[in-house]
């Protein structure tokens, strides 16, 4: 047997939990929600990372649907209601193949079954409009992760792509931390800056997760996670998801996109600009320069130091598929990860080791996160601090 | 057909195999009224018996933007601050209440959602911290169900449209959240033109939800359009005759027959504004409402601690009694009375969750938008 046959066989036992995909996100920009013209239980590979035949072919067994929305949108808790019911709506239309899932019990069962349990993140602090009750609201409707910024800071936490602002967290930033342990959504630190990151471990009572990021050792890139702050997974409990993002992951990469935004700068556009006319401008400088590729064994470097530093117990896995332009080589949509777990048993890693890193890890943190919010809801009320309260 | 009935009726014996099944165990059809009042008592007793069985479902309650401003409070002992802690609405045999999620003037986009967001958590959270007196209510059977329990069941709702955004997702969002009736105002689809395309099917969603259309202070067109469009019964949560009192939110004579032919429902406010400063201005309110639209098309709406004036006799929700004690002065029927106060909103939720049951066969989620429709 080969290794990705190997591979293979391991995820029928231990599927992989991914814990970001915008499939949502996809879908609203590409077919505002016409999800007849985007049928994910076909094939979608012209317009998507992501359909059921691939997710099946990849071995996946729980996905956090991403109910991302732009933070610089007027109006970002509308849309990202729409985004959930994009979601009920997908959950609606494959009963066979996605099952509903908010606690770790769900995820196991829809394992059991063979479906892929569908959890929801929301991506981003905007999405709450500095306010508990929205919050809470997120929860009632099943997102279960909320990344506390995405590119820009919020008011009350410092994002990883932008300058520092409050510092980390506000004092509101570290009562909405208490409040998602009190109410059993995992705090998700991707996105954030490491103050952001290390004020949330101080804060939380429960498991962090990083839903999509990887080791900023391996490659510089702000949206990584410095050691320092792996380090503290083990006490945390908490688990680091390695992303694929190729201009994350392999520093050739992150070069050539510092000196592309850096070409997007020097004509007058801002570096995240995605119009037109931008992209055109984008597209010459490719052309001029090749865009250095990643792999395969790119993402397994990084988990491969990850585990040196934060445990084989504090791992994941979290593609961005839908969510990124660019894939690595081999990994290309939802149909690669067999191939990762193959580069890792070529590595040396047992299937005990890979059984953690793709499924039992991940369900583990949700588990947890649900015990602490169930001690913490017999002692405390929901909070109704605002922020002009408490940030003055 | 079953699931649709309050009561359990009278099963076949059971273990009569080769008897052909009885056909009046399958027939439903409206049961007789079986009065539970002594005519001879004192009305004001008459009414206690008489809520004592059919209680009070008060369709308007402001109560979550009041408590929204207060730093504590005491529902179940009493409350000074507000006008429906729990002694009084025991007192007053309310047995369920919509408590609405209040948009003030000028919430609108995102701030109106999460206005509303931010009260319906409240509002939930208030439910779950007097679990011994409340009980959240999304269907009929859960407000039976809370009844039988003891509890006065609450109800999410009327939500403000303005709350949706123009989008349906959110319109989805919020009835996953529990929301159960949306008033149809203050939107560019739903404006003193009427209803739009959009507005239509945003009607139609609603439909296919399960959520019901309230229509006070919507303008006459778009009430007269919502009466055409809409499968399910639509309620007015706070609406008087307008014959009697000139107020903007009271129906006219010729929208109130179209309510009655509709089979609407339409909840008279016990306030001083739309209804008149006394017990009695309030009965003629109900009086001329029922002989209008019909004893099926007429109910309660307290709208107790929205900061209106209330009739003297009616200072709170503990007073239903002397309301009901009017009535039956008058000479109401028992059977209308049972209706008015309980009966009808029953009706209401069960034809809605039913249009909801079948509209779903038919139709997937609606992913029109207002730009496609209203251009």
């Amino acid at each position: 047997m080969t290794s990705l046959d190997d591979a293979r066989a391991l995820l029928a036992e231990f599927p992989v939990v991914d814990g970001h995909n915008d499939l949502p996100w996809a879908l609203r920009e590409q077919v505002s929600y016409d999800l007849d013209a985007r049928d994910i239980a076909d094939d979608q590979s012209a317009h998507l990372h992501t359909d059921i035949p691939r997710l099946r072919a990849g071995g996946v067994g729980a996905q956090f649907w991403s109910v991302y929305v732009r933070a610089d949108a007027p109006d970002p808790v509308p849309a990202t209601l729409e985004q959930i019911d994009c979601v009920r709506q997908l959950l609606d239309r494959h009963p066979r193949d996605l099952a509903p899932a908010l606690t770790a019990a769900d995820m196991e069962a829809a394992r059991r079954e063979g479906r892929i349990a569908s959890l929801m993140g929301a991506e981003g602090g905007h999405s709450i409009a500095n306010s508990l009750g929205t919050l809470r609201g997120l929860y009632d409707l099943g997102v279960r992760y909320l990344t506390l910024t995405h590119n820009f800071n919020v008011a009350w936490a410092d994002s990883a792509t932008d300058e520092p602002g409050v510092g980390g967290l506000s004092a509101f930033g570290r009562e909405v931390v208490r409040e998602m342990n009190r109410l059993g959504m995992l705090v998700d630190l991707s996105h954030v800056a490491a103050t952001t990151m290390r004020d949330a471990l101080d804060t939380s009572t429960a498991p962090v997760i990083f839903s999509h990021s990887s080791a900023r050792a391996v490659c510089d890139h702000p949206r990584n996670i410095p050691d320092d702050v792996l380090e503290r997974l083990p006490v945390n409990g908490g688990v680091a998801m390695v992303t694929f993002v190729p201009k994350f992951v392999l520093q050739a990469a992150v070069d050539w996109t510092a000196a592309a935004d850096e070409n997007l700068r020097a004509h007058g556009f801002h570096h995240l600009d995605t119009s037109p006319e931008a992209m055109k401008l984008h597209r010459a400088f490719e052309e001029s320069r090749p865009r250095p590729v990643a792999t395969v064994a790119t993402v397994a470097d990084h988990l491969d130091h990850m585990r040196e530093v934060a445990g084989i117990d504090h791992l994941g896995i979290g593609g961005d598929y839908d969510g990124t332009a660019f894939t690595p080589d081999g990994l290309d949509d939802v149909s690669g990860y067999p191939r990762l777990i193959a580069e890792l048993l070529d590595r040396g890693w047992s299937r005990a080791d890979l059984a953690k890193l793709t499924w039992q890890n991940a369900v583990r943190v949700l588990g947890a996160a649900e015990d602490v919010a169930r001690d913490l809801r017999a002692t405390r009320a929901p909070s109704n601090a605002t922020i002009e309260a408490l940030d003055g | 057909m079953a699931d649709l009935q309050d009561d359990l009726h009278t099963a076949a014996e059971v273990g009569r195999a080769d008897e052909p099944y009885p056909q009046e165990a399958v027939v439903v059809g409206p049961e007789e009224y079986r009065p539970v009042s002594d005519p001879d008592d004192a009305p004001l007793d008459r009414a206690r018996a008489v809520l004592a069985a059919h209680p009070v479902c008060d369709g308007y309650s402001g109560l979550p933007w009041t408590l929204r401003g207060l730093p504590w409070y005491d529902l179940d002992l009493g409350e000074s601050a507000v006008d429906a802690d729990l002694p009084r609405l025991r007192r007053g045999q309310v047995g369920a209440v919509f408590w609405s999620l209040h948009l003030p003037d000028g919430h609108d986009g995102g701030r109106a959602l999460t206005t509303t967001l931010e009260q319906l958590d409240l509002a939930q959270g208030v439910v779950a911290a007097h679990d011994a007196g409340l009980r959240p209510a999304r269907t009929a059977g859960e407000v039976v169900d809370a009844r039988n329990c003891g509890r006065v069941a609450v109800l999410f709702g009327p939500a403000g449209a303005p709350a949706l955004g123009d989008s349906l997702s959110v319109l989805r969002s919020l009835h996953a959240l529990g929301v159960r009736v949306l008033t149809l105002t203050g939107t560019s689809w739903a404006g003193p033109a009427g209803l739009s395309r959009f507005g239509e099917e945003v009607v139609r969603e609603m439909n296919r939800l399960g959520m019901v259309a309230d229509l006070s202070y919507a303008s006459a067109p778009t009430i007269r359009r919502a009466l055409v469009v809409s499968k399910a019964p639509v309620l007015f949560t706070r609406s008087g005759a307008r014959d009697l009192r000139p107020h903007p939110a009271n129906l006219p004579d010729d929208l109130l027959a179209a309510v009655g032919e509709a089979k609407g429902l339409c909840l008279v406010p016990l306030t001083a504004e739309q209804a008149g400063p006394t017990v009695r201005d309030v009965a003629d309110h109900l009086d001329h409402v029922r002989t209008v639209a019909g004893p099926e098309c007429v109910g309660l709406s307290g709208t107790y601690d929205t900061g209106g004036a209330h009739p003297q006799e009616l200072c709170d929700p503990s007073c239903y009694p002397r309301l009901i004690a009017e009535l039956l002065r008058r000479g109401w029927e028992e059977s209308d009375v049972a209706l008015l106060t309980w009966g009808n909103v029953q009706r209401v939720l069960r034809a809605t969750a039913f249009t909801a049951h079948t509209a779903q066969q038919r139709r997937k989620p609606s992913t029109a938008t207002i730009a496609t429709l209203d251009g």
